[in-house]
């Protein structure tokens, strides 16, 4: 015997003996001539995991002769495949007539859209600012620092009691 | 001289395959360069010439055959777009191989297809029809019959890792040749021939399992 038992393909739970793998395909394909040929036959002989395989192979082949090959797609499809090519050809020509066109508006289009970006930004930016300022001012205004502008006196009587109120006509 | 005619002859046979090969090859050649310099007619001869086997390479991939029309379409678009980008270094038909199978990876990675799966378990006439078929002595003659054992070997397919499904589709049913196989999918010629066996080998598995395990059906739900 010329192989042992753990020779054997065993991670492909099948008994071919992983060496003569290739050989045996060969031989199924009717492929294998000269020494390989002899060599094969001598361990065919003796090596009943081999043969099985090989027999197990061929069963396969007649297997797989059962379905058939994919159909002719026939004469049209040719003239069907120049037609899409054409039409492609002529969508990236049209594509390309106005490429130029599409980047430039593209750009400008970008460079509006920065500038919006900016614009707004900034006009926000001030707001909040504006915003954020106002109950300071509103805190710091204090009456006894900015006091209320006095309305204009009507009469003599009323120049007297403010300057009674300002005090202005106490020694 | 009676030796030379002889030589001559025995040279003329040796060549004779090689020289139509490459009188076809060098043909290809003129085409695709017709093709390169925008002779749209040699690029429909190209088409002509690859559409089949394209098709056939493109739909052992794809399980869903209403795409395959589409997805090959746009394999030739493809490769018309960068067909001035080809330096003919390799054969015309192994890039345009090449092409179809990455362009078959892209959409099924673009449309993540699941594999379809068949829940259904193969009833006892269907197993004795195909145990028919494929013991020899039964050939499917009808064909409905033949329909039915296609439909039960595609069901047993979808089991198989995509790889392996793949690798059989082409080599067994779309007739690529395992230089072929090697060529579209980057790996060795050895490489490809022990996959291939194993992958059978698995396809043997898959048909042992479904074919000759009584279906896993609940015995008491049949009894009652």
């Amino acid at each position: 015997m010329s192989m042992n038992s753990e020779n054997r393909n065993a991670e492909n739970n099948y008994a071919a003996c992983p060496q003569h793998e290739a050989a045996l395909e060969d031989q199924l394909q009717g492929t294998l001539r000269g020494p390989e040929a002899v060599m094969l036959a001598e361990h065919l002989a003796t090596c009943a995991g081999c043969r099985t395989a090989l027999e197990d192979a061929a069963v396969s082949a007649r297997l797989l002769a059962i379905a058939e090959p994919s159909p002719d797609p026939g004469a049209g499809f040719s003239r069907m495949v120049m037609a899409r090519i054409r039409q492609e050809l002529l969508t990236t020509e049209s594509r390309s007539i106005w490429r130029p066109v599409v980047s430039v508006a593209w750009r400008f289009a970008a460079s509006a859209a920065f500038a919006l970006v900016l614009l707004v930004s900034f006009d926000l930016g001030r707001h909040s600012q504006s915003v954020s300022n106002q109950p300071v001012i509103a805190e710091n205004r204090m009456p006894e620092i900015v006091p209320d502008l006095p309305a204009l006196p009507a009469n003599r009587d009323d120049v007297l009691l403010m300057m009674a109120d300002t005090s202005h006509g106490k020694q | 001289m009676p030796n030379v005619p002889k030589n001559m002859a025995a040279t003329a046979a040796a060549l004779s395959l090689p020289v139509s090969r490459r009188e076809k090859g060098e043909e290809e050649r003129q085409l695709v360069r017709l093709a390169q310099s925008g002779e749209e007619a040699a690029f429909e001869e190209l088409i002509r010439r690859h559409q089949q086997r394209v098709f056939g390479l493109v739909s052992g991939i794809l399980r869903r055959r209403e795409d395959v029309e589409d997805v090959v379409q746009q394999v030739f678009l493809k490769v018309f777009v960068s067909l001035k980008r080809f330096d003919q270094r390799a054969a015309f038909s192994t890039w345009l191989y090449k092409i179809s199978v990455n362009e078959c990876w892209d959409y099924l990675r673009k449309k993540k297809v699941r594999p379809l799966v068949y829940e259904a378990d193969l009833s006892e006439e269907q197993v004795s029809r195909l145990d028919g078929v494929v013991s020899a002595d039964q050939p499917a003659t009808s064909s409905s019959d033949r329909a039915e054992a296609r439909d039960l070997l595609e069901r047993m397919m979808e089991k198989l890792p995509e790889q392996d499904r793949e690798l059989l589709v082409l080599k067994e049913v779309e007739g690529f040749s395992v230089q072929e196989l090697a060529e579209i999918l980057d790996l060795n010629v050895n490489t490809v021939k022990v996959r291939l066996f194993r992958a059978r080998a698995r396809l043997m598995d898959v048909y042992r399992r479904r074919l000759h395990s009584k279906p896993e059906q609940p015995a008491e739900g049949k009894e009652g």
